[in-house]
């Protein structure tokens, strides 16, 4: 049975055309860059090819973007190693309650050890309260932290409105933005935001697992968080994959050769799931904000009466692939906390179900998953007492 | 972590589901807060006190629904004394065992079971209904009920609670042993507040970890 893949905000699978550009990298191309000798040069060479690629796709200059292990190796770069180099001009940082653990689990070790965090809430679809920020910006606030596009429910933040909040106030912070979930999807212009730092992961878009990069605006400065030999980068010490970088840089080029298509096309196939499930299921509630201010690949439902971790269950069993919000399925057995933070309840949150769309799905597999979809909630409903309960009471 | 196969077949085609057309004793024990409630009817012979029909609904995981449905496998024919005695073991055991982090689903489907026994025995005069008042012995009891997700062993086993106590004004406080970074300490907190609160005479629960 062929798996449909629809978590791909988890990761996604490597394209073909991927796969070609890193096997080379792998056989005959496997040097390091270096000076002055033919394979090193080739390699340097080709590493600056790669970059640009990135860059570009950011509208950046290559030299402001730096290779990572991953998007959280980017993402701990940008947010440890800019306040390593900054915390002299204050004390306080800002993020809010509903970005990714990587900035969440950063503020939290900050706050540990010394510094102030203060913690955005955000409305029912999940936008921080830019009202909140305002009041929050402080003379010695060094870093404003935001993620593009929540992994959870898509919503995307007004990246270009923070910053000019932040400009406006007397804080001289830095924007920092964890891209990670919306680059590839939405367009994301470092000029036109006008952000400090900036962070990209490969595989979300079909690009290898185990490279991403971050964007370091010029004259911003960070320090190196991790020591050691400098190969390509001493932001980026240590052996790099180039194999990983190149399958990076195809991965880019798919995704922006035809942007505009590949994402016409995930919208209407996400839209066309949403309207799939309004029309053929009862009792569901979207979460996070509609098609047009959302992640264009991402659908969050709840179903009522039911629990995500049984509903995902069931449709692995039927081979498709999906995620949830419910607290059986975490990691410490608690209500997701992006549904708690947006005001949903401990039930709404744990029936919520997360659909991940990419450009390798069809209208047929969404056909296939919502007959499934139907039937399961159909059949999880008729085991539930809480729906027993309801229909009793009609 | 994995499910079994047992698991899995028991949940895709739960045994005795639904509630039970004639039944004389029934228990919910859970919530739809922490994710799971589980219901349970039974028909008890009342000359026989076998347990010859019984039927439950559940809200919850697919461990949750599995478990439900061997524990009323195992609980049917048997009489209401032996069905009693089955623990929670003994349920993840018969699925071929339960990822730690899911043995408190065997708990709940052990635990309404039990419920549903006592209902009866209550409602035919077997047994007194609860009413001595609240003691030491009673949180602790069920403190044993409250599993540690990391290892799948109750809290008093794992000698995790250090100490225990409540006043005539029904104000409970238990210490906790748990490490700082531990995954599971919101989850265990949150797990006694609901067992302890439920108690009858509790005013107020303090934990400390």
């Amino acid at each position: 049975m062929k798996r449909i893949y629809l978590n791909n905000c988890l990761t996604s699978q490597p394209a073909p055309e991927v796969i070609d550009a890193m096997l080379p990298y792998y056989k005959e191309k496997f040097h390091f860059p270096e000076n002055f000798i033919q394979p090193g040069t080739e390699r340097s060479r080709e590493l600056e090819e790669f970059k640009a690629i990135v860059a570009g796709s950011i509208n950046a200059q290559p030299k402001a973007v730096h290779f990572t292990n991953s998007g959280t190796d980017a993402n701990n770069l940008a947010i440890k190693g800019y306040i390593s180099a900054n915390a002299a001009k204050g004390n306080h940082i800002i993020c809010s309650i509903v970005d990714y653990p990587d900035i969440l689990t950063n503020a939290a070790y900050f706050e540990e050890s010394g510094f102030e965090v203060s913690y955005l809430s955000c409305d029912a679809d999940g936008f921080i309260d830019l009202e909140e920020l305002k009041q929050e910006l402080r003379k010695d606030t060094i870093l404003v932290m935001t993620t593009l596009a929540n992994h959870t429910v898509g919503t995307l933040q007004d990246i270009t409105e923070i910053k000019k909040i932040i400009d406006e106030s007397i804080s001289n912070a830095a924007l920092f933005v964890d891209a990670c979930q919306g680059y590839g999807r939405v367009p994301v212009d470092v000029q036109q935001m006008n952000v400090d730092m900036l962070t990209l992961s490969a595989h979300k878009i079909h690009g290898p697992q185990g490279v991403g990069a971050l964007y370091i605006k010029p004259g911003i400065s960070v320090a190196p968080t991790r020591h050691g030999i400098n190969r390509i980068d001493p932001l980026a010490t240590g052996a790099i994959s180039i194999a990983n970088i190149a399958g990076f840089a195809k991965a880019v080029e798919l995704a922006f050769d035809k942007f505009q298509e590949n994402v016409d096309y995930i919208r209407n196939l996400t839209r066309y799931l949403f309207e799939s499930i309004e029309k053929r299921i009862p009792y569901t509630m979207l979460n996070g904000a509609f098609c047009d201010y959302r992640a264009p690949h991402n659908l969050n439902v709840s179903f009522d009466f039911i629990e995500g971790e049984a509903i995902m269950m069931m449709l692995d069993q039927y081979g498709i692939s999906v995620a949830t919000g419910s607290a059986c399925f975490s990691e410490g057995l608690q209500a997701n906390y992006v549904m708690m933070a947006m005001g949903r309840n401990h039930e709404q949150s744990h029936s919520s179900m997360k659909f991940t769309l990419s450009r390798y799905n069809t209208r047929e597999e969404i056909d296939y998953v919502v007959d499934k979809l139907e039937e399961v909630v159909k059949e999880l409903r008729r085991r539930s007492p809480l729906y027993a309960d309801f229909i009793a009471k009609q | 972590m994995q499910y079994s196969q047992k698991v899995l077949d028991h949940f895709m085609k739960p045994h005795n589901l639904g509630k039970l057309d004639t039944s004389n004793a029934e228990a919910t024990e859970g919530s739809p807060a922490c994710g799971d409630q589980v219901s349970i009817w039974l028909n008890v012979n009342e000359d026989t006190q076998v347990i010859e029909d019984i039927g439950f609904l559940s809200y919850g995981c697919a461990s949750n629904i599995a478990t439900a449905s061997i524990i009323t496998d195992m609980a049917k024919g048997k009489t209401i004394a032996e069905a009693k005695a089955i623990s929670w073991k003994e349920a993840a055991e018969e699925l071929d065992g339960l990822p730690p982090v899911k043995m408190h689903c065997s708990v709940l489907a052990v635990d309404t079971l039990r419920k549903a026994i006592k209902n009866y025995e209550i409602a035919h005069h077997l047994i007194e209904s609860d009413k001595g008042s609240l003691n030491k012995e009673m949180i602790l009891a069920e403190l044993a009920k409250i599993l540690y997700p990391k290892v799948g062993e109750d809290l008093i086993s794992l000698k995790m609670v250090k100490y225990a106590s409540v006043n005539e004004d029904g104000l409970v406080t238990i210490d906790v042993e748990i490490p700082k970074f531990d995954q599971y300490r919101e989850n265990v907190a949150d797990e006694i507040r609901e067992h302890i609160e439920k108690l009858p005479g509790v005013k107020k629960v303090t934990i400390n970890l």
